[in-house]
């Protein structure tokens, strides 16, 4: 910059000192062209001068001349004339010497006294006309006339013989004036143009000067160009200015084409840049932020810290008739004139597509990291046995998950038709994963529910629809072998004897086997992970309970899953629904901690699990209201059911009362999963409540055999 | 991990090759999972992907769909020969559509065309195909997916 402003000051100079000498060449100019002028005046008024000089004396011998003719006879008439003639002439001519140069010379204003002092006598004789002779006798005589001319003639004569020496002197004198003036002018005239020619050698010297200042100037203006060309072609940031009408300039770099796959920039305003590229509302933010810019108060800093723009995903094409993802960084700097005021701002857009796709990987394998350690910690306190029986379990009903999507399907309604099944096998799932605190898994069964609940709240499903979930379903069967493996380490770790080793491990190699063992397995004591499962709702929940468990250990081998099943949905029910906070609990005066209380035991034939909370009961009113918003039922239906059809609402399949889904509740799927469950093994469910006090399921088993025959 | 856009790849390849060709889309059915090499039907073009994935893409078709496909396409000859080509074709659709969409990224080899054979899929342990069935008027025909 400082350069720059040197050259500009140079440049100042070079131009100043031209126009002055140009200045000087044109008043040079113009004075010798005055100069000139006055030379010329001087010499006519000189040659006058010098003519006038022989006046005095033609007019004396011309006088001498006309009184000689007049004493001989003679004929007088052509020096008369002659006479006249000078006469005048002199008269004209000193008269246009005075109108000249009278108020200059002092000797000319004495000969022009002189002169008409000497008029007068002249006058006469001029003023003769006619003849001056008479014929007599004797001979030609002077007439009258005659005598008094030749009179006149004589003493105009005697006049001139004391007047033509003064009036030479004087007109000597002037002559001399006049030359001298003359001769000044003539030198001030050679000065002037010396002058003048110096001037001009000093323009052209000072032109030379400019042109060489301007061909360096250019050739580093060049270089300058060329250097920033070459920046601006390297660069691989795009870069380019945008002026206050939030247009693009006439120059940007190269990587700018080849980010945005076009050239066409010039005069291209900043939001048909990004239109169609990203969604409309980061759009309109950032034209807002570029707005913001302009404005003389804004921090930079601050802004900076605001760019809406700072990691953009943007959808290009991928100049192979493609679209493709990209990642920009959009970065702003206001650049300042010289009056203080934002002149423009620059943008750069930098692709940062490989440092995003990096960041995300290394994040999500970070998060995978955490997740397996999340899960070996909750392992830890999983027994082996049961964890192996919940893969097992999962494994077979993600087989069946598959088999479902298996099924041919064409129509909206066969896809439609797997939706329930899937969302079934999935509940159940995410049920036992949230009991064993398998966050990881149940996370994922929950993402996998979500897509089925969006599917059916679609209008018209189709194949496409499922592909998401699919992919899902493999990186969920993906996650299950690689906690499957690290269940095999961790068992390794535990108990290194073989016997131990091959327990998890051999489960791994036999999914499928160990499924059917899990679910045939007697004495599975299922308490453990409905404690573990209490626990964990009450702290997710906010929610202060204590669960007894009775007689679960006696769960007969057949129902040890389906037991397990049930209870897994009551307790979240309840812990979701049914126990209110302590507060609430308080208010009502009931005890802090609330009660959940399971007993399972023989009843008759068959056996009996009775599940009871000391919660907030269920109000059938809202439970025909929640319908009637949930479109289940007609304000009409509602209306004419009694209590217990209101109550059967809650076996429906995809009722909740719950408006917001979590991972225990508001899908709807859970106690119809129950109540499908029970009636499948031949039993039958009941619910008896009394609102505010508590909710009672109780659940009809027939004899174990009988159930296993159901099942088989 | 497969992403969704990569198997939509595959799948719209497919997919747009019945609407260019016999200008009636081909729908999909519901997708599904399966380890080891799925049975084929009478033709395969296959078309095998190295790179950021590894392993193989094919189509398979039964002959009837694509004698119907053929005389959709006002084509006379129903040979052996033509056959292989038209299942060829298909899995060079699928072969552009994927160039197209990831470009150096995936490797992709020129489409080789087998006649009531499997494919050799090498899959590691754990790994499973995709198994998208392609419905085209009464038929059906699968594109498999077996990517790591």
């Amino acid at each position: 910059m400082k350069v720059a402003g040197a050259d500009r000051n140079r440049r100042l100079i070079t131009a100043g000192a031209g126009t002055a000498l140009a200045v000087a060449m044109g008043l040079a100019l113009l004075a010798g062209f005055r100069l000139a002028t006055q030379i010329r005046s001087s010499i006519t008024a000189l040659q006058a001068a010098s003519e006038l000089q022989t006046y005095p004396g033609v007019i004396s011998q011309q006088l001498t001349a006309l009184r000689e003719r007049l004493e001989t006879r003679e004929y007088t008439g052509q020096a008369h004339a002659e006479l006249t003639g000078t006469v005048q002439r002199f008269n004209d001519d000193i008269q246009l010497l005075t109108k000249r140069r009278g108020g200059q010379s002092p000797q000319l204003q004495a000969a022009v006294q002189s002169w008409q002092a000497y008029t007068p006598v002249l006058a006469p004789v001029i003023a003769f006309s006619g003849e001056p002779y008479i014929d007599t006798d004797s001979g030609s005589s002077l007439s009258e006339s005659g005598k008094m001319y030749y009179d006149n003639v004589r003493q105009a004569q005697l006049l001139a013989k004391q007047n033509v020496g003064v009036l030479h002197r004087l007109l000597t004198a002037v002559s001399g004036s006049l030359e001298t003036q003359t001769s000044g002018a003539a030198a001030r005239l050679r000065a002037l143009l010396s002058g003048g020619v110096l001037a001009a050698l000093a323009l052209a010297a000072a032109a030379a000067y400019l042109q060489l200042t301007r061909a360096k100037h250019e050739r580093a203006a060049r270089e300058a160009q060329d250097q920033t060309r070459d920046i601006l072609k390297t660069v691989r940031e795009g870069f380019f200015l945008l002026d206050a009408d939030y247009k693009i300039g006439s120059v940007w770099s190269e990587a700018l084409t080849h980010i945005f796959s076009r050239n066409d920039f010039a005069g291209l305003s900043f939001e048909k840049l990004l239109e169609d590229r990203v969604p409309a509302a980061t759009l309109a933010t950032a034209v807002k932020y570029i707005k913001l810019l302009w404005g003389d108060r804004a921090h930079e800093n601050l802004m900076k810290s605001i760019n809406p723009l700072g990691q953009l995903e943007i959808v290009m094409d991928n100049g192979r008739g493609g679209k493709e993802t990209r990642y920009l960084q959009f970065d702003f700097h206001r650049v300042v004139g010289p009056k203080g005021g934002v002149k423009h701002v620059l943008c750069s857009v930098g692709d940062i597509t490989s440092n995003v796709l990096l960041a995300k990987e290394l994040q999500e394998a970070q998060e995978n990291a955490n997740a397996q350690v999340d899960m070996m910690v909750g392992m830890l306190h999983v027994d082996p046995l049961q964890l192996g029986s919940f893969l097992d379990t999962t494994e077979t009903g993600l087989q069946l998950i598959n088999a479902i999507l298996k099924e041919p399907a064409r129509t909206d309604g066969e896809f439609r038709k797997k939706l329930g099944g899937l969302f079934r096998e999935l509940h159940s799932i995410k049920g036992e994963a949230s009991a064993l605190n398998l966050m990881s898994i149940a996370h994922r069964v929950h993402q996998l529910e979500d897509m089925v609940s969006e599917l059916k709240k679609r209008a018209e499903i189709s194949g496409n629809d499922f592909l998401p979930m699919v992919l899902k379903l493999d990186d969920l069967l993906a996650h299950l072998r690689g906690v499957r493996e690290m269940a095999t380490r961790l068992s390794a770790l535990k108990d290194p004897s073989p016997a131990a080793d091959g327990g998890a491990a051999r489960k791994g190699a036999q999914p499928g086997k160990a499924a059917g063992l899990a679910r045939g397995r007697t004495g599975e004591d299922i308490s453990p992970t409905l404690q573990a499962l209490a626990e964990k709702l009450a702290k997710d929940h906010h929610k202060t309970f204590k669960l007894t468990l009775a007689g679960l250990a006696d769960v007969p081998a057949p129902y040890v899953a389906t037991v397990k099943d049930c209870v897994i949905q009551m307790l979240r029910n309840s812990a979701v629904h049914g126990i209110e906070s302590s507060e609430a609990r308080r208010a009502l005066a009931k005890a802090d901690v609330g009660a959940v209380r399971v007993d399972f035991h023989r009843s008759g034939d068959g056996y009996e699990l009775v599940f009871e909370d000391d919660g907030a009961g269920i109000s059938p009113q809202a439970l025909k209201e929640a319908a009637v918003r949930k479109n289940f039922i007609s304000a009409e239906e509602a209306a004419s059911m009694d209590t217990r059809a209101a109550m059967a609402l809650i076996f429906r399949p995809g009722f909740s009362t719950q408006e917001e889904v979590t991972m225990d509740a508001g899908r709807g799927v859970g106690m119809d999963v129950v109540a499908r469950t029970v009636y499948g093994l031949g039993g039958k469910i009941g619910v008896s409540t009394n609102p505010g006090r508590f909710t009672r399921f109780k659940i009809v088993l027939p004899a174990a055999e009988a159930a296993s025959s159901a099942v088989a | 991990m497969l992403r969704e856009e990569e198997l939509k790849t595959f799948v719209e390849g497919t997919t747009n090759y019945f609407e260019v060709a016999a200008q009636q889309p081909a729908t999909i059915g519901s997708p599904y999972l399966m380890e080891g090499a799925p049975a084929v039907h009478d033709y395969t073009g296959v078309i095998s992907i190295s790179g950021k994935r590894e392993g193989v893409v094919y189509f398979t078709a039964p002959r009837a769909m694509l004698t119907v496909l053929l005389m959709k396409m006002q084509e006379n000859d129903f040979s052996h020969e033509t056959m292989r080509d038209l299942v060829g074709e298909v899995a060079n659709t699928i072969s552009g559509n994927a160039r197209r969409d990831f470009g150096r990224d995936f490797v992709i080899s020129v489409p080789s065309v087998l006649a009531g054979e499997k494919p050799a899929i090498t899959q590691k342990p754990g790994q499973r195909s995709f198994i998208i069935p392609i419905n085209w008027r009464s038929h059906s025909a699968k594109l498999i997916v077996s990517l790591t």
